[in-house]
């Protein structure tokens, strides 16, 4: 490929395609994004002028009025405890058995670590009757425990995918140092495994977490009035007799800012967790 | 008969918006004087209002400002009846989704939802909702003559209805009305037309007077309650049937072909850019912004496009019913949102779930709904279900848009149309996607209208036999 680039243009004009490359695949990423937060901004009859306008005079009105429908403030909060719970959980399950499959022998290994991903298979829409059905009989539907029980089976499979690589990465040395020393399974996970892959288990969180915080199949259909996440509860402002883009953008950047903030502050981090499998080959 | 009097909206209105306030701070006797006068209107029924006292009851309902104004009222149900009511919102589709999977699994975690009267005969034929004609006529459950049934808009019960009997009680509805600009009419010498090849004609003459404005609009979006929300009209406008006597599917036929090239020659010559994606909110916003010179759509939307905050063209707007089709026919939508008793409850349940239904449908909850105003810039209810209401001076004066849209919208409401509109059979749902599907199919020209309908045709034929 480099060679094919390499022949095809001049030297010096090379870095100029590569940068303009870079700022379109940012522009087509972000667009909706900044369209998103360009909305959340003007008011009612500006939002709706052809062509769009891209200079206006601010406003947050649809922020105030946001936060004060008391289903948002709730719902992110409700989001919050879901997408933390869930995280948690998922972290308890999923490290020590990267961990497992990654460094110890046991029987049918292979066969049961490629099962861990078999709730992933069928879309979540072929899921969804019997969850519903089975939260329905032990009475969790519209409780937080039933829906972090059932966003884990979207989080721990992937997490604990992420966390064998991470294990597998660990240099081998580390450990049989410690075998020489005579210590323990558990200790080894514990003392000298975790210690040198919290990186990984950070990436992880912030991936289960963003995959319970953004969904919204499963919570739309499990969750009541009393457990709304905030991507059900946003859908309030498209009434059957008026969409109110307003109040709805500005709920999706509020639902967006810690993302957003998370993956800024742990970027080297996620890409790392992304690229791994990749590296690896 | 049946008219409020004044003192009673006075008061059934007033209360509305007093009734937070009314409740808890009040001490034990003053509150219950204060009871017995608010539910004033309610308590001339001969029932027990209290007769399963402590029951609760959850609802499903989708996002809009009608039910928002239902459950803003609600606690004055809760006060008469002792029954706690909790509303749960989700958008539209899944609600419908978890309506089906609840009563489908017969958990019985909701007693109601905000309905379409096109599943009833879905849920019928499973059994999943209660036949509601055994708690009208039950004097116990119902007083009949304070109910008055009669006066709830009759097609709209008719639509209600499988086999002849009422399932769905409707609580909120509207008609599709020729929404236009008076103002470009008089401008150009356009007569509001009587008929679709006039209506035609008039968009032509419009279109791009100012080298921008589209000359007619109507919903292009694919989707059951999308094109197939207007197309149906247009259909039996021309004097086409969805099935023959024997049953066999007949959206084919000559009415059919002819119905669909109107919409489409309409459409693609004289709508706005990028009409096969617009549902009706789109439509409206357009309208609002003087961007299109008339549709046809729900009455509902003369709420926003005559609101001075939200539209451009207050004051320059016409109503008037649906042009008539070459059968002679004005055929308007039939929509309602209507609300059944899930079959998997205990009768306790069900008593509770019929009570709230009656009292919601009632004639002083109708009314007060209708005026409550939840904020300042809140709209009115233009759905309300009865033609009491509607004849009501005082109702009239708040929707007082023309002097004569209350009229178009109660006549079209009351002649327009027949409860066969659609197709009411249990196979609905598929029938609605592969109409949706031929309809555009041929409005962006992927297929002619004959052969668009042919495959549909086909398709529902073949939904009918299993």
């Amino acid at each position: 490929m480099a060679h094919h680039m390499k022949s095809k243009w001049p030297i010096f004009l090379r870095p100029v395609m590569v940068r303009s490359l870079y700022v379109l695949m940012i522009l087509v990423w972000a667009f909706p994004v900044l369209w998103v937060i360009l909305t959340s901004l003007k008011n009612r009859t500006e939002i709706f002028t052809l062509p769009p306008t891209i200079i206006f005079r601010p406003t947050i009105e649809h922020y105030i009025e946001a936060l004060l429908a008391h289903d948002i403030l709730k719902g992110i909060f409700n989001s919050l405890i879901v997408a933390c719970g869930a995280t948690l959980i998922t972290l308890l399950i999923a490290v020590p058995a990267g961990y497992a499959f990654s460094r110890v022998r046991f029987p049918f290994r292979t066969r049961l670590s490629f099962f861990a991903l078999l709730a992933q298979m069928a879309p979540p829409i072929g899921l969804i009757i019997p969850c519903f059905l089975f939260l329905s009989r032990f009475r969790m539907l519209d409780t937080y425990v039933g829906l972090i029980a059932v966003h884990m089976t979207l989080t721990v499979p992937f997490s604990i995918w992420l966390m064998i690589t991470y294990f597998q990465d660990l240099p081998p040395s580390l450990e049989e140092a410690a075998i020489m020393d005579g210590v323990s399974l558990f200790n080894m996970f514990l003392k000298v495994a975790l210690p040198n892959a919290w990186g990984g288990v950070g990436v992880t969180a912030i991936f289960a977490f963003i995959e319970s915080w953004n969904e919204f199949l499963y919570a739309v259909v499990l969750t009541g009035s009393r457990t709304k996440t905030a991507p059900v509860a946003i859908f309030g402002f498209l009434a059957a007799e008026e969409s109110r883009w307003g109040p709805f953008t500005a709920t999706g950047v509020l639902i967006m800012a810690p993302v957003i903030m998370i993956a800024l502050v742990a970027q080297g981090q996620i890409v790392k967790g992304m690229t791994m499998g990749a590296t690896k080959g | 008969m049946g008219k409020l009097s004044r003192r009673e909206f006075m008061s059934v209105s007033a209360k509305a918006g007093g009734l937070v306030l009314a409740g808890s701070m009040s001490p034990g006797f003053l509150k219950f004087a204060r009871a017995e006068k608010k539910n004033e209107a309610y308590l001339k029924a001969k029932i027990n209002w209290r007769q399963v006292e402590g029951e609760q009851i959850k609802v499903l309902v989708t996002p809009a400002h009608y039910f928002n104004k239902f459950r803003a009222v609600s606690p004055q149900f809760t006060d008469l009846t002792g029954i706690k009511v909790e509303f749960e919102i989700i958008p539209p589709r899944e609600m419908r989704e978890k309506a089906v999977l609840d009563l489908g699994a017969k958990t019985g975690n909701y007693v109601s939802h905000t309905g379409d009267p096109m599943f009833l005969s879905l849920y019928e034929a499973n059994k999943w909702v209660e036949p509601l004609d055994e708690y009208i006529n039950d004097p116990k459950l119902t007083d009949k003559v304070w109910f008055d049934l009669e006066d709830i808009i009759p097609l709209w019960r008719a639509a209600d209805s499988v086999k002849g009997r009422l399932y769905g009680m409707p609580v909120e509805g509207e008609a599709t009305i020729h929404i236009y600009r008076k103002d470009i009419y008089e401008k150009l010498g356009i007569k509001p037309p009587q008929t679709l090849e006039e209506f035609k004609e008039s968009a032509k003459k419009a279109h791009k007077l100012d080298g921008k404005i589209a000359g007619a609009a109507l919903r292009g979006f694919r989707g059951a309650g999308q094109n197939v929300y207007i197309w149906p009209s247009l259909f039996l406008a021309f004097g086409g049937k969805w099935f023959d006597d024997k049953g066999s599917p007949q959206v084919n036929s000559e009415a059919g072909v002819k119905s669909l090239e109107f919409y489409c020659d309409l459409l693609q010559n004289y709508g706005p850019p990028g009409v096969e994606n617009m549902n009706w909110p789109e439509i409206m916003e357009g309208f609002a912004g003087g961007n299109i010179v008339q549709y046809i759509d729900a009455n509902s939307t003369a709420s926003i496009i005559e609101n001075t905050n939200k539209s451009k063209v207050v004051g320059k707007i016409g109503y008037q019913r649906w042009p008539k089709g070459p059968s002679g026919r004005r055929v308007t939508s039939i929509w309602n949102w209507t609300m059944s008793i899930n079959a998997a409850l205990s009768r306790k349940k069900k008593v509770a779930t019929w009570l709230y239904i009656q009292w919601l449908a009632s004639r002083p909850t109708q009314f007060s709904s209708a005026v409550f105003k939840e904020n300042q810039d809140a709209v009115v209810r233009t759905g309300v279900n009865r033609i009491s209401i509607w004849s009501d001076p005082e109702y009239r004066k708040v929707i007082h848009y023309t002097p004569d849209y209350a009229d178009v919208v109660l006549t079209s409401m009351r002649q327009d149309t027949d409860a066969d509109w659609r197709p009411r059979v249990p196979q609905w749902p598929k029938i609605g996607e592969a109409m949706a599907v031929a309809i555009q199919s041929a409005l962006v020209k992927q297929a002619t209208p004959k052969k668009a309908l042919d495959e549909a045709n086909e398709n529902i034929a073949k939904f009918m036999v299993r």
